[in-house]
């Protein structure tokens, strides 16, 4: 339920959230307080709040850090009311800081260093390096796991160190990766992006058109994503389940051949110079005609450019020679520092935030996925009803992406310390942008990242984490 | 000769003029975008020069002050270098002193010593000094900024210093100590005012080196309240993946301009003490 | 006159006279004003710099501050990465061209700035934008201008049918065009740093030697290379020098724009050290990347200051 204590200085494209408010108010009368809110154009409006519990000292304190959400009216709600709705509950004062998306390892870093910090450090990705750092969550998963059944796969592969046994991080959401793709255009040429055949059959005619391809090959996050997804989709994955690289591999070569084929035929050199914001802004600009992204470009074009949103639809990433197979778009994962302060509340919240994980599911937008399952109830009647999609049933398919197409990066193994390394350098994008300017041969790529990645994952092997 | 004046002038010009046109034209170009309304931006066929689609408009400015710590960013900023200024000159100044004056041979391998400084980059020596900043119980705090900055501006304060002082003729001093005044005296009463446009340039490079820094601010504080600008723009104008550009245009532009207005004025003041004062 | 009263004062007063005395003394007087620096400069500098130098040489994590020592491997394995390799040598070639560009850019135009013409305060408030703006910010700044679909250089260019409109420059996204795009920004942001301490440097020739010059007849180009030059080439050697450790040691702007891309080919080693001590959390490794420069830019640091102190003209 959209959380009635909404406190909110509502901008104009939140209004159409506070109708929804109203209307479930008027069905549950008599829960708690009444918000009025009053919409006008970006003048700020006044809002009663939540209970205010005056004056009186909380006993404890709780400090957490996480990224600055995409959609700022989660922020919003997470500082505003979740917390303090559960600080009060729990006699605890807490928190929340905010901070860029990708000054989380400085930050990080910083507080190990200094052997102090937040009690709760959220990173957008399984941080396996920081094991050592971090209390085991078991307890966390398992009071999670004793409510709301078992852990989803995704979740258990991203925070779970087989060779150590220890839960390096708990996760309390991750984002699907659907294909974001223009019905008009696609329907011009003829047939649905559903596998990666129509897509390279497909995108020579958009690129004549003006609207081409975007498969990022840049080094950011969009692109390390996509393209990992699109090698395992050809048979090419990065290591086994043992966690043992295995790169260089026929379908990593096939995978790395369709990418060159893919940008000669439909892409446009832009992909090269990409950041995270870049798919969004051509999507938005009405330039793109397919695109791999979170949720955030239709989101972003509801609010600047409505008639166009109404033609961009959702599906699962497109299937290859190996099936269908994606990833998580961002993983949410909380640590908690073994030298933070109160473990105990820290462990509480998460416990109670996962197993709760309705509101945060509805004031996201539908972005953060939950990863028990079982925590948000009815998923796809949700989905169904949001209130600005057209057609209405847009954002329904990422259920069915987030149950059967979403996997962890590393998979089939676990997400660990080589993974994140490798992540982090941008070392597949490097390598199929190396291979679509021409810079080497497929079979030399495979090769030669396959050596460098295998040097990581010793280096990481001998210290004992992979 | 008025031709060969003229000749100049027109030189000046030609030379000047482009090369201010060349390093203005970024800001010219923030402040139209910080002008558009979103969908003017995102419109390929739009012509960035131009107007259309609502704009111009001043919602970008408003949501920066409204929606953001803005103001409390640029207040901080503000406070950090003007604390941080004042310890710079404190410790530098005496240094660049003794380092011009008192100090012989070893003194200069000193004063290389300290240039040295600079050649390690922040983006390590922050994890140590997070260490620190915490064992002092500064995290957070903007107090852990005011300690570390001196840290980079002393080692140039002091190399500037010893620079402008090494041009002040000793006789000025030596005729002082004749007249019987301490060493102490004479440097307070003759060296330092005349080594005034000297401590001007030390509070300007001092002030612009700690506005623009970076991975410290980062590292230490995370509470909104307290951040700089440089950190709480990155934070709040950049969220994932969606940049809030007009905005963050116009974040850029709101203290580039005082800041560029403040340093000319007194470019003319340390200049005019250069040309005219110790050579009276 | 005021300078009398001291020496009354002392009469009056021995014992104040002994530790006027002290300060008196050369020897005192000198460590106790450099003192304060020192501590500073040792306390926050000098001991981080150390626990660097020891996180090199470990194999440390992910911050932590301590590791099992490895010795020389974490400077010796990098030789092996080809994306370390052309970290070091764009470190040395963005620098080098940026500097190059704006020691000459500098000289240039504090040549003109010296003498007063109509509108000289507009334009020099126009030339000293780039160094007021944050650095971060202003890259962000040109991180637009340069974006991949709505670069406004590609639009004038378009505009002017200069280039494709379907596959225009990407900026950020070609190897050889990033390099120009870091190179310019790097350039951009020093150009009026450097400017001004030309400026002061032409400023602190004293009149007489323009009188004089003037008066045995050296003018224009003459003054230029026999006086003006010569007198401007310890601060211009310093000006050069504070460029080059401020570019070479710089992160934000390759973070910024390029992350170290494509495929990168743009890294330098601040942000190639950064990306794997920090982001990777291979904190050992990273430590030895940031360090690999430290004497390269130390060698260069002395040699520029001997330079400058050789050519000093008193």
């Amino acid at each position: 339920m959209t959380d009635v204590n909404d406190v909110h200085e509502s901008t104009p494209e939140e209004d159409v959230e506070i109708e929804t408010t109203r209307r479930e108010l008027i069905r549950r009368a008599g829960v708690g307080i009444a918000v009025i809110a009053t919409a006008g154009m970006g003048a700020k409006t006044a809002v009663a709040g939540a209970p205010k519990y005056t004056g009186r000292e909380l006993k404890e304190t709780l400090r957490i850090v996480q990224w600055s959400h995409f959609v700022p009216a989660y922020d919003k709600w997470f500082d505003n009311v979740y917390v303090k709705r559960w600080g009060a509950a729990n006699d605890t004062e807490v928190i929340v800081d905010h901070i860029n998306v990708n000054d989380i390892p400085a930050r990080a870093a910083a507080e190990v260093a200094a052997q102090s910090g937040h009690d709760l450090f959220f990173f957008l990705s399984p941080p396996a390096a920081y094991e050592d750092q971090v209390i085991d969550h078991k307890e966390i998963v398992q009071a999670v796991t004793r409510k709301r059944g078992k852990i989803g796969d995704l979740a258990f592969r991203s925070t779970y160190n087989p060779r150590t046994k220890k839960y390096f991080a708990f996760s309390d959401n991750y984002v699907p990766d659907p294909a974001n793709y223009r019905t008009d255009l696609w329907g011009e040429v003829g047939i649905k992006p559903t596998s990666w055949d129509n897509v390279l059959r497909a995108a020579p005619k958009l690129k004549a058109m003006g609207n081409p391809v975007g498969i990022g090959m840049s080094n950011e996050l969009d692109s390390n994503m996509a393209l990992m997804a699109l090698m395992m989709c050809f048979g090419g994955f990065i290591q086994n389940d043992k966690n043992r690289v295995v790169l260089n591999s026929k379908g990593t070569r096939e995978a790395l051949k369709f990418a060159k084929a893919l940008y000669e035929q439909g892409m446009s050199n832009e992909i090269f110079a990409w950041t995270p914001a870049s798919n969004n802004q051509a999507m938005v600009a009405g330039r793109l005609s397919f695109a791999m992204n979170a949720i955030s470009i239709t989101r972003t074009a509801e609010l600047v450019n409505p008639d166009l949103a109404n033609k961009i639809e959702l599906l699962p990433i497109p299937a290859g020679p190996n099936g269908r197979i994606g990833l998580e778009h961002v993983m949410g994962c909380y640590v908690i520092w073994k030298f933070a302060k109160n473990k105990r509340l820290a462990k509480k919240f998460l416990a109670d935030l996962e197993t709760k994980y309705i509101g945060a599911f509805e004031n996201s937008k539908f972005y953060n996925f939950p990863s028990w399952p079982n925590s948000v109830s009815n998923i796809t009647r949700r989905l169904e009803r949001d209130p600005v999609a057209k057609p209405a049933a847009k954002y329904k398919v990422l259920g069915e992406i987030a149950e059967k197409y979403t996997k962890n990066v590393g998979y089939p193994g676990t997400s660990n310390a080589g993974i994140d390394e490798m992540f982090n350098k941008f070392l597949i994008p490097q390598m199929f942008a190396e291979v679509a300017q021409g810079k080497r041969t497929p079979d030399d790529a495979a090769r030669t990242y396959d050596r460098q990645i295998r040097e990581i994952f010793q280096k990481w092997r001998d210290l004992g984490k992979v | 000769m008025p031709t060969r004046r003229r000749r100049e002038s027109v030189l000046t010009y030609a030379v000047v003029g482009p090369f201010a046109l060349v390093l203005a034209f970024p800001f010219y170009w923030m402040l139209w975008t910080a002008l558009k309304t979103d969908g003017d931006l995102y419109n390929t066929e739009n012509n960035p020069f131009g107007f259309a689609q609502g704009s111009p408009t001043l919602d970008n400015v408003r949501f920066l002050f409204e929606q953001t710590d803005y103001l409390r960013w640029l207040g901080n900023t503000a406070l950090v270098g003007a604390v941080v200024v004042l310890i710079t000159l404190a410790i530098a100044l005496p240094a660049g002193y003794a380092l011009a004056r008192l100090s012989g041979r070893w003194g200069q391998s000193l004063g290389v010593g300290i240039f040295l400084v600079y050649l390690v980059p922040p983006t390590l020596l922050f994890l140590p000094l997070s260490r620190l900043i915490a064992e002092l119980g500064l995290q957070d705090s903007l107090w852990a900024l005011v300690l570390v900055y001196p840290s980079f501006t002393i080692p140039f304060a002091t190399w500037l210093l010893m620079g402008f002082f090494k041009t002040i003729p000793r006789e000025l001093e030596d005729a002082a100590l004749v007249d019987g005044a301490s060493r102490i005296r004479s440097l307070l009463h003759v060296v330092f005012p005349i080594s005034l446009p000297g401590i001007l340039t030390v509070v300007i490079f001092s002030f612009s080196l700690c506005v623009n820094e970076f991975v410290y601010a980062l590292a230490f504080i995370t509470q909104s309240s307290s951040k700089t600008i440089s950190t709480g723009i990155y934070t709040e104008l950049i969220r994932g993946d969606v940049f809030f550009w007009g905005a963050l245009m116009a974040a850029t532009l709101i203290p580039s301009i005082p800041l560029a207005l403040l340093y000319n004025t007194f470019l003319d003041r340390f200049i005019a003490g250069f040309t005219g004062g110790a050579f009276r | 006159m005021w300078l009398d009263r001291p020496v009354e004062v002392l009469a009056r007063h021995p014992g104040k006279k002994r530790r006027r005395d002290l300060l008196e003394q050369r020897r005192f007087l000198g460590p106790a004003l450099i003192s304060p620096a020192i501590i500073f400069i040792a306390l926050l500098v000098g001991a981080p710099l150390g626990l660097s130098v020891y996180l090199s040489l470990t194999n440390a994590t992910a911050g932590s501050l301590s590791g099992d020592f490895v010795g020389l491997d974490n400077f010796t394995t990098q030789w092996s990465d080809p994306n370390f390799r052309t970290a070091f040598k764009n470190t040395i070639v963005f620098t080098l061209i940026a500097n190059l560009i704006v020691v000459v850019g500098a000289s240039v135009l504090a040549h003109f700035l010296i003498r007063p013409f109509r509108g000289k305060w507009i334009l020099r408030f126009l030339i000293l934008l780039p160094w007021a703006a944050p650095v971060a910010l202003s890259t962000i700044g040109f991180l637009w201008i340069f974006d991949s679909l709505f670069s406004v250089v590609n639009w004038v260019l378009r505009s002017l049918s200069l280039v494709d409109a379907f596959n225009p420059p990407q900026w950020l996204g070609d190897p050889t065009l990033a390099l120009a795009a870091i190179t310019t920004v790097h350039a951009w942001r020093l150009l009026p740093f450097a400017t001004v301490i030309m400026i002061a440097g032409l400023a602190s020739i004293p009149n007489e030697v323009n009188d004089a010059a003037r008066v045995d007849g050296a003018t224009g180009l003459k003054k230029l290379w026999f006086v003006t030059l010569p007198l401007q080439l310890p601060i211009a050697t310093i000006a050069v020098l504070f460029g080059i450790v401020f570019t070479a040691t710089d992160m934000a702007v390759v973070y910024i724009l390029t992350r170290g891309g494509p495929f990168n080919s743009t890294q330098m080693l601040p942000m190639w050290a950064f990306q794997t001590g920090i982001n990777s959390g291979s904190l050992g490794p990273g430590a030895a990347i940031a360090l690999y420069l430290l004497p390269v830019l130390a060698l260069v640091t002395v040699l520029m200051l001997l330079f400058a102190r050789r050519v000093e003209v008193t």
